[in-house]
This record gives C-alpha cells, structure tokens and sequence, in this order.
C-alpha cells in the first residue's frame, strides 16, 4: 500500500463506535495516587446534551477528566467511551475534543498552524486541516486573530483557542475542564454562548465548575463531585429542591435588627431569626423562594433601612455541606 | 461507502502516515523555534572547526628534510658529496680522488639530490619475500666489495639490499638491509600520517562521539519529556493517535533534524581534508569512502542514544541526569576504545560499536596504514633539542599508530562493519520498543 505522500487523500475513515452504548460510561471507579484518594467509586453514565460538573478543588474533577482523556489509568473499576476502554485505544479520541485545564499552547505557532497541526492527528490532509481550523476559529470568534502567534493572545482568546482546537474534528464527546477560568466576564460570555451554541447542536458536552451560577448559567444538569465522591446528579432545579430540605439563610444589615426581626418571626415560612451583631440580622427559612418573594413588603412594612441582603448559602461550599450532611 | 468505493489513497495507511508527517513536521518546527537547537548546533559546528583549524596549520607547515644517512656531507670537500662518491667508487675521504677525474668526468650533485633520496618503496604487501630498492645504491655499492659484503643481506632472506616485512600480532616487523630506504622524505611521510591520524582522531572522537552523544542528550531528552513537563503533551495524546506511534515519529522528527546536519559538517570537513590533505590530484577522492563511514557511524551512534536518552525522559522527570550518567560511562568507553579497541569491557558500550565501524573504513580505505606506521618506525632519526641529541623514529609514525587500528571482531572489515552497524541498529529498535511500552503505561499529570 502506497502511503499517501502528496496528502490529497479525501476525508479521513471515521472510527465506527459500537452501537447503543452511553457516550461516556464509568462503572464503579476509583483512582488515587498513593494514598490520596482522587475519585472513590464513581458510576455514571452520560449521553447527549450539557453536563455540568460542579465540584470545589480538589474534589476530583480533574481526576475525572484525565481518566476520560485516557491520560490516567483507573486502579479500578471500568471506563468506557463509546463502548471502549480510553487507556488502552486511542481510536475514541477521533470523536471526543478534549479540552484541558491547562493553559499552556505552543506559544509560538499561529492560531490556524495550532489548530490545523493538531487537525492532521485525525488523520486529515494538510489542506482539510486548514479549512476545519478555519471554520472552528470563525465559530469561536477569533477568525481575525487566526494569523496571531498564541503567546500574544490574553487568557480569553487562549481558552478559546483551546475550544476551538477541541472542536477541529467535529466531536460528538466534548469534554471542557473549567473553561472559564481566569477569564474576564467577556470572554466567559463568549464561551458560555459557544457552550450552549454546542449542546443546542446535540452534542454530548461535559464541562466542570467550581461555580454553580457559571454552571447554572450553561446547563441544568449537573453532576456534583465532593472528595473524589459522586455525591449529587440530575438536573439543576433538583439539586436545588434537595437543597430547600435543609435550612437556608439570609443576612441582612440594617439599623434596626430587632424591629426587622419581630417582622420575620411573623412569616410562615421563617423559623428562626438570629442577632450575631447589633446591625445584622440572619433569617432561617425552609423556603428561600417564598421568604424572597416577601422580602421587600417585609422590610418596607417595618420601616427599617436596610443596607445590604445576602444569601450566605448561595455557594459551593454551603451547597456541598448540605448535601453531605452538614458535616 | 464500502471498501471497495473508497479511493486507494485513503485507507488506514494513507492516515498514518498523516499523522506522522504531521508530528514528524511539528517536531521538526519546534526545533527550530528553540535557541537551545541552535546553541547545541552552533557549538558542535564551531568546535569542529576549531579543531579543524590545527589540521590546516598542520598541512600547512613543512617538516625539514632530514639527511638521515648523512651522504649529503662532502668528507673530503673536493666538491662531491659522500653519496656521489661512494656510488662512483671514489674515496670518500682524498679530495684528489673524486668523479671529476673519471673519464668522462662527472658533475658535482648538488647536496640536496642527497637528502630524502631513498624513500619508502613498500606501498602494499603481498606474499613476497622481498621488499624495497635502495634508491641511492650506497647498499648495492657494498656488494662484493672485502669487508662490506657481510653486511649487504642483514636480514638474511638471501638477497643483498632490500627489506623482508612478517607480521606478528597483528604487527609488520620490518626487517632492513642496511642503507636500504634509509633516507625518506620526512615531510611527505608526516603529512600523510598526520592526514590520517586526524580525521581517525577528528572521526571517532569529534563526530562518532562528541557530536554523536551530544546532540541527543541535549536535543532528544525532552521530546517526550518536554511536552509532559509543560503539560502540552494532551494535545497530542487526546488524539486518535497511540502513544508508540507519537513516541516513534518524535524520534523520526530528531533524526530529520540531525541526519542532515551531520550530513552537511561531514561533508564540509571531506572537502576541506581532501584539498589540504597531501597527494598528487588536487583532491583525496579516495578518502570520501572514510568520510561516508564516519558519517554511518555517526547517524547510527547518534540514533541509539536519542533513542535512549528520550526513553530516559519518559522514565522519570530527572531522566536527564541517567543520561549525563550514561554519557559519562560512555564517553570513557569512546575514549578506551580509540587508542586501545582490544579491551573487552568497551563492549559494554554503544561508542565501541561506532569506532569499530570507523576502523572498519578506514582499513579499507588506507589498507597500508599498519605498513606506514611499521615503516616510520623502522627509521631511526637523530634529533637536536637544546644541544641535546635523542633518536626517535620518523615523526608522524606514533600518530598514526596511536588511531589507526585493525578492527577487533572478525578481522574482515566488511564483516566488522557489518556486525556493528546491525548491533546498533538493533539496540535502537529494541529501545524504541521498550520506549514505547513504557510510555504506553505511563499515566501523564
């Protein structure tokens, strides 16, 4: 067989997945290094639209991440992209865009050389891998910027950069590990539409978190991982129903804390009201919804200045302490 | 679309090799983009030429002739020098006996037609008996005459003035009637030795060794390394690409680098040893060959470290200093190796395995370097040094002595070159092998 040295093949054998088997599948697996434990027996499956994985650092998304990019090896349990083990083929890959959380590129080759070079490891032709870098950098919005080298690009256009490469063999599994980190709110616009633009297209995307409103603002199915635990999964609005089963609280600070108070204690759902300092007043509720819903005819009805509202729990950490039992 | 409809140019080799050109092209670039390549290119060159620069003043000065038999010197100052005397059979010590009384009278030589008048005759060896000519016949004059005639046949082969050569131990014993190829030109005997015993030297140590482990353990060490280090080495893993394949045409990327560069100073330093070198033509064409095998040896070497040194960096994060460690132990074996290849544990070594390719060359190339060196040795030169006088032999003998040798295997140079080129082609592959089954297992952070 002639290898094919003028490159004017035409387009590349796609690998044929088996048949009806979930996109992604782990099956009980757990990784860790040493005695530090990254991932305890996780199963899952995920197939088709947005997944949010949401965890703090350290919970084991990165872990979980690696193991999919076949760039870690499970020490148990079975990993299974479109029915094959990662670890040991690479033939997945050639329907999967894996972006890493690292930010390093080649800083200096241009945005099309990067993309195109790494387009040919698909096994395309150098003149396919030109226009495919060319279309995935139009659809992140850098097409003007294609001729730039990478190390003059801001952190933004670097993340995108990264997406757009991901994207060059038309994947049906993207897998974006915090793609929004460390950009400014521009850019993480940008990428949130191309992110959704993404799912809307049907393809199956995984991308991770440690902030449920970035999360939220995506996708509303969300999987939550707490030390290297699946401790939470199915969709935003659950997750957040689960959470009205535990206490919520919300702080205000006003000049007046006890007036404001004998008006909280007097709503139904309110079941307990707390005085930490003289100007601030914590309402405990069971029902956020309702309590916010009153909140304004409340403070109005009393007469109190009130300066600031906050809703302390509306974080990873307090959201992750509910759910694993307010340890 | 069935196998059948798909064109022949897109099948799963026409993908792989996509793939590689692609790796092959990327790895090739990134070189490029790094001041260390060009530091560790730069300074090998330079080097080298430095080097070359003490054969081109060495080419260029000239050894003083030297009249080893003393018959340029007139005894009896009547104007006729000893040799011309003594060839015509006139007393070399009564100026009233002298050629210019024979009938018909002889000139007078000038004294410097007796100096280097006697020159090696030996260019080959076969199965004769008999070797050499005494050029200027103060040896033959001797034959028959009371008192001298004893001493024609020293060697006692049963022909008056000439050189019987044995070997023993892989050595030329030279064994001379006396004043027979007494009197060579030292010049042209140093030029030639130190010609050879340069790019000997300038072969096996400057290109099979120096450039041969110093390119790969700065430029191979970190082609896996590298990229995992950085933390770009996803890009290229998250691919529907295995990791033997990435691990192979890395390597391919270093030899598309290298290969030419070690092309390109060989035949640089070809050109400039075959115009300065000594000889008739104005070029040493015959000298190519060696120059070519030096340039095997090289790749071979240079291919077998890279790819030890990048299996190296794929072990561990500190792969490179087992490289510095493995370089040392190399380079003491390269260096036990050019002045003394019988030694048994250079075998342990990758650099013997060059050396012996170069030898192997070289035997072939210059067949009569064991007989120059034999030769010079045979000659017996009085030299003066602040007033003092020391004999040594001909000067350039002990350099070519000291790195020209046979090969050490077989003692057929082809066979030799053969055994050694198929060794380090074989350690190359079967590093390239156990490389890629570690990087395969290995998980990347």
């Amino acid at each position: 067989m002639m290898p094919d040295m003028n490159q004017v093949g035409g387009a590349p054998q796609a690998w044929q997945p088996q048949e009806k088997v979930p996109t992604v599948m782990l099956d009980h697996v757990s990784k860790w290094y040493g005695n530090i434990v990254g991932l305890n027996d996780v199963s899952i499956a995920i197939s088709g639209g947005v997944t949010g994985l949401l965890g703090a650092n350290g919970a084991g998304k990165s872990t979980f991440f690696k193991l999919l990019a076949g760039k870690l090896k499970p020490s148990q349990g079975t990993i299974r992209l479109f029915g094959t083990d990662p670890w040991k083929n690479s033939s997945p890959y050639s329907r999967i865009g894996y972006v890493s959380e690292n930010e390093e590129l080649y800083d200096w080759m241009t945005a099309i050389d990067f993309v195109a070079t790494l387009a040919r490891l698909h096994g395309y032709t150098r003149e396919e891998a030109l226009v495919k870098a060319k279309n995935v950098l139009e659809f992140v919005d850098l097409a003007d910027v294609a001729h730039k080298e990478l190390g003059k690009f801001s952190k933004g256009m670097r993340q995108r950069v990264k997406i757009a490469h991901a994207l060059v063999n038309d994947p049906e599994l993207i897998i974006l590990d915090e793609p929004l980190q460390g950009c400014d709110p521009l850019a993480r616009t940008t990428i949130m539409n191309v992110i959704r633009e993404l799912g809307a297209m049907g393809r199956t995307i995984i991308v991770s978190s440690h902030i449920l409103q970035e999360i939220e603002r995506i996708t509303e199915q969300i999987v939550i991982l707490n030390n290297g635990r699946l401790l939470a999964l199915g969709n935003v609005h659950a997750i957040r129903e689960m959470l009205d089963a535990h206490p919520h609280k919300i702080s205000l600070t006003t000049n007046q804390p006890r007036e404001l108070a004998k008006k909280f204690i007097e709503h139904d759902d309110v079941f307990g009201v707390t005085l930490p300092t003289d100007s601030n007043l914590i309402v405990q509720t069971h029902n956020l919804g309702a309590v916010h819903q009153d909140l304004p005819q409340i403070i109005l009805d009393s007469g109190c200045m009130v300066t600031a509202i906050d809703n302390p729990d509306d974080n990873l950490e307090s959201i992750l302490g509910y759910l694993t039992g307010g340890q | 679309m069935s196998a059948k409809d798909r064109p022949l140019v897109d099948t799963v080799y026409s993908k792989l090799d996509r793939k590689a050109t692609a790796i092959f092209e990327f790895t090739m670039r990134q070189y490029r983009t790094r001041l260390s390549t060009w530091a560790t290119l730069g300074v090998g060159a330079l080097i080298l030429m430095i080097v070359m620069l003490f054969y081109i003043e060495g080419m260029t000065e000239t050894i003083e002739a030297v009249d080893n038999d003393g018959d340029s010197f007139d005894s009896d100052n009547d104007g006729y020098v000893d040799g011309q005397e003594l060839l015509l059979g006139t007393a070399i010590n009564n100026p009233d006996d002298h050629p210019g009384l024979l009938n018909p009278p002889v000139p007078p030589d000038p004294p410097e037609k007796w100096i280097n008048e006697d020159d090696f005759d030996v260019k080959s060896i076969g199965n004769s008996a008999s070797y050499g000519n005494d050029d200027d016949g103060d040896c033959q004059v001797r034959v028959g005459q009371v008192g001298f005639d004893d001493y024609t046949d020293d060697n006692n082969n049963g022909i008056d003035c000439d050189i019987k050569i044995r070997e023993s131990f892989n050595r030329y014993i030279i064994d001379k009637d006396p004043n027979v190829d007494e009197d060579p030109d030292e010049d042209a005997y140093y030029k030639e030795t130190v010609h050879r015993g340069f790019i000997l030297g300038f072969g096996k140590i400057g290109f099979v060794f120096v450039l041969g482990i110093f390119l790969p353990l700065f430029l191979a060490t970190g082609l896996i390394r590298d990229e995992m280090s950085g933390g770009t080495l996803h890009y290229i893993v998250a691919k529907p690409i295995s990791r033997a394949e990435v691990l192979t045409y890395r390597l391919l990327g270093y030899i598309g680098l290298t290969w030419p560069y070690f092309a390109v100073l060989t035949i640089i330093s070809a050109i400039i040893t075959g115009l300065m070198g000594p000889g008739e033509g104005f070029f040493r064409f015959a000298d190519l060959f060696l120059w070519f095998g030096i340039f095997i040896a090289t790749i071979l070497l240079s291919t077998a470290y890279a790819a030890i040194f990048m299996t190296m960096g794929v072990i561990h994060k500190y792969g490179m200093i087992g490289a510095i460690v493995f370089g040392v132990w190399e380079f003491s074996m390269a260096i036990t190796s050019v002045f003394s290849p019988e030694t048994t544990v250079t075998q342990l070594s990758l650099a013997r395995w060059g050396m012996i390719i170069v030898d192997g060359f070289a035997t072939i190339t210059w067949p009569d370097s064991q007989l120059l060196v034999a030769l010079g040795q045979s000659v017996t030169v009085t030299n003066w040094d602040f007033g003092f006088s020391y004999e040594s032999s001909l000067e350039g003998a002990d350099i070519l002595e000291g790195f020209a040798h046979k090969t050490p295997l077989t003692g057929d140079p082809i066979i030799d070159i053969l055994i050694s080129c198929t060794l380090l082609f074989t350690i190359t592959v079967l590093t390239i092998v156990i490389g890629q089954s570690i990087f395969k297992g290995k998980e990347i952070d």
